[in-house]
């Protein structure tokens, strides 16, 4: 379970990029964080993952505090980036082997990685190929793999869609259903309000740091999540 | 974690393009470098034997005290073949002589054969490792922690269950297990093309020597990791890390030397050494004038109208060798120079007093430009290597200083065996038969009275110099030693090592990674 209490984050430069969030994501729950650029989404993210110090409250994972204990937590949480370069002179099997080395999985056989790249559609002939001739669909389906193989109860997405095709997309959101299903409680910050309707258990909207929507998957199909999600929006430019 | 991040660099590194050009550059260049610096060694070597034996042979010659003048050439240590130092621009010999101490070595410097090439520089393989090291250090590091950042992997990584510092220690063992074969592979490949090569017999101590050379060079080549990864922490980009760090290695290790060279001697002015001679030219004026006075004394008190040496060889260094002739000379002279040497000794003193002062702001300046130049690793680890190697300006002084109280102990010598008081001091003919000018006069013809005085030096034999006190060979290379003379340095860098190491920590623990 991701938990968030009174979170909140000011920069050095005086910039409060994160106003006292309150959030939970629940096993077996697929979470969509929606909003503009700069409302807080990614900086949810990295104080989850203990990347940076929040300035008052607190980041749970599994109800343990990522401040106080960050290796225990760690333990618990898998993250996708939206930009997995990863290691270009890496065969997609030598990342996969090294990431869930550091992810604590250390007696994996080359099988387990194959089946995970199976899972998440990578091509077999990828499978030993160097990640420098890899598309960006293709990494970002490693990037997936090394999250899924870590077998943690909890993953993050930070804009795992962007620049994939609507095909690598649409596998994606097939896997994170999966994922769901395993009873993994799954963050996702996107703009993709598409996939959103389609997947989300729950939707937030934030806005200059604060949460000022969250629908459950009945509220907003009921609503018109698009038209509300861009009244934000233009609120947040006006 | 810090084992398995250490092995996915090491193997990256080995993947890289720039492991393959530091290792060609490595695989050029230090042959060649390393051929040349040997051969010049070589050809220190035959020169040393060559002077050498010209120096025992003067002293075997030698006929009388006065032409007795040690001669210590400087054998050539192997190890300089590694720093040659300033061995290559000071000279290898020293004569003792009493009408001076010496100050620097004259004789054989090393210059090629052709002086229209000395324009280009030759470098040795200390000059050589501590470019190319820290160049290859700094490539290989200055986009550690920017790349890692970039491609995404920082934040992955640490999602895992390594924490920052496990993270930071592992690209550091990375970046070793990388670059210390490259480093091992230049001293391999030293070591080998000096082992096949039967000129060169390196001792134990030698290579002791070698074994600290590349102790030093490895603290040295992390100095440059650490600063490459100190810099890949504090910049945002891997463009801003490589151009900061590129800038640190021009400047530390061709702006530092060159402004501490510069700076040390607007600092503290030396004279000039022509007006360091000009009084001493004076002194020895002075000294002519006492000499010339003592001189007609003795004539006087002598009774001598005419004196005339009949085979007489002099120098300015005080050489005198008679032979010949009848025995007014040889007298006058045993009563001269017993006078004369006291004044000799006594100039030689003052000039060595003005020279002393002289040297003193030469070393102030030396020591002021070492100071100032340990801002940059890369004089820390020249000064290091010379110290090691014995070719340093430290090395020099202390030898210099050696030197000169050898020659207080050839003056002891000829002192308490009265050899200024002997008449073997400038003559290898007895006194007694030297003739009388009476017995001269009273012969009849010129024929007979040639027979009588003209003698010659070649018909006496030569001295025997076995008491000599000899010169002991500048204390021969030993590792306590060279440990010694680079202890505090070696100390300094290592302390630059820890330095880098607290910052590089300091500033990762708050890298903002995302």
């Amino acid at each position: 379970m991701l938990q968030t209490i009174e979170l909140t984050k000011r920069y050095e430069d005086g910039l409060l990029a994160l106003d006292a969030l309150s959030l939970e994501i629940r096993p077996g729950e697929i979470f969509f964080l929606l909003g503009a650029n700069g409302a807080g989404k990614t900086t949810t993210i990295n104080l989850l993952l203990n990347f940076i110090e929040p300035t008052s409250g607190k980041a749970l994972i599994n109800g343990i505090d990522v401040m106080e204990q960050p290796l225990e937590t760690k333990k618990h949480v898998a993250f996708v980036s939206e930009n997995v370069m990863l290691y270009g002179n890496f065969t997609a099997r030598q990342n996969l082997d090294f990431f869930a080395r550091l992810g604590g999985k250390t007696h994996l056989a080359k099988s387990d990685y194959y089946n995970v790249m199976r899972r998440v559609g990578l091509q077999e002939e990828a499978f030993e190929r160097k990640l420098k001739t890899f598309s960006k669909g293709m990494r970002q389906k490693v990037g997936l793999a090394i999250a899924i193989i870590k077998d943690a109860s909890n993953i993050v997405m930070d804009e795992p869609t962007t620049g994939l095709d609507p095909k690598s997309a649409a596998e994606l959101m097939q896997i994170l259903l999966r994922l769901r299903d395993a009873g993994k409680a799954i963050l996702m910050c996107t703009h993709d309000l598409f996939r959103a309707k389609t997947v989300a258990d729950r939707v937030g909207i934030m806005k200059e740091g604060r949460l000022v929507m969250l629908r459950t998957r009945e509220e907003f199909l009921q609503d018109d999540l698009e038209r509300i999600y861009l009244n934000y929006m233009q609120e947040a430019v006006l | 974690m810090i084992r398995l991040i250490a092995k996915k660099d090491f193997l990256l590194n080995l993947l890289s393009v720039r492991f393959i050009i530091g290792f060609v550059l490595c695989l050029v260049i230090i042959p060649f470098t390393v051929t040349v610096s040997v051969d010049d060694y070589l050809a220190r070597v035959r020169i040393y034997e060559i002077e050498q034996k010209k120096a025992d042979d003067g002293m075997k010659k030698a006929r009388v005290w006065s032409a007795v003048r040690p001669v210590i050439v400087t054998r050539p240590e192997p190890l300089s073949i590694f720093s040659a130092g300033i061995t290559n621009n000071a000279g290898n010999s020293v004569k003792i002589a009493f009408d001076a101490c010496p100050l620097f070595p004259s004789g054989h410097i090393s210059t090629r054969d052709n002086p229209l090439l000395n324009a280009f520089f030759s470098i040795d393989f200390s000059k050589v490792i501590a470019i190319l090291i820290s160049l290859i250090a700094l490539v290989f590091a200055y986009d550690s922690i920017t790349r890692e950042r970039e491609d995404g992997t920082m934040k992955l990584s640490l999602t895992g269950q390594v924490s920052r510092i496990s993270f930071l220690s592992g690209k550091l063992a990375g970046l070793l297990l990388t670059l210390l074969p490259i480093l091992l592979f230049c001293y391999l490949l030293a070591c080998l093309i000096i082992v096949v090569n039967p000129g060169i017999a390196l001792s134990a101590a030698d290579w002791g020597g070698i074994a600290l050379l590349f102790f030093s060079s490895a603290i040295y080549m992390l100095v440059f990791i650490l600063l490459g990864m100190f810099i890949s922490g504090i910049v945002k980009s891997s463009s801003s890390s490589i151009i900061v760090s590129l800038l640190c290695w021009i400047w530390f290790l061709f702006l530092t030397p060159n402004i501490s060279t510069y700076l040390s001697q607007s600092i503290v002015k030396t004279p000039l050494y022509d007006n360091v001679q000009s009084v001493m030219h004076d002194y020895d004026k002075a000294f002519e004038e006492d000499y010339f006075a003592v001189w007609r004394r003795i004539r006087n008190e002598m009774g001598i109208k005419n004196l005339n040496f009949y085979n007489n060889r002099d120098g300015e260094d005080g050489l005198r060798e008679i032979t010949g002739g009848t025995r007014t000379a040889p007298l006058f002279l045993l009563r001269l120079y017993p006078e004369i040497i006291p004044l000799t000794l006594s100039n030689a003193d003052k000039k060595w007093a003005l020279q002393r002062n002289y040297l003193g702001e030469l070393e102030k300046q030396q020591r002021l430009q070492q100071r100032i130049a340990l801002l940059s690793p890369s004089e820390l680890f020249r000064q290091i290597t010379e110290a090691i190697c014995s070719t340093g300006a430290g090395n020099f002084l202390k030898y210099m200083e050696q030197i000169r109280y050898y020659r207080e102990g050839v003056i002891r010598y000829f002192t308490d065996n009265k050899l200024f008081a002997s008449s073997l001091y400038f003559t290898p003919q007895p006194l007694e038969e030297y003739p009388a000018e009476e017995e001269i006069a009273s012969l009849a013809n010129e024929e007979e009275r040639q027979a009588r005085i003209a003698k010659n030096s070649w018909m006496y034999p030569c001295l025997d110099t076995s008491n000599v006190p000899v010169y002991r060979q500048q204390q021969p290379f030993s590792l306590p030693g060279a440990l010694d003379g680079a202890f505090t340095r070696l100390a300094a860098l290592f302390g630059l090592v820890v330095l880098l190491l607290a910052a590089m920590i300091a500033s990762f623990m708050k890298y903002d990674v995302r």
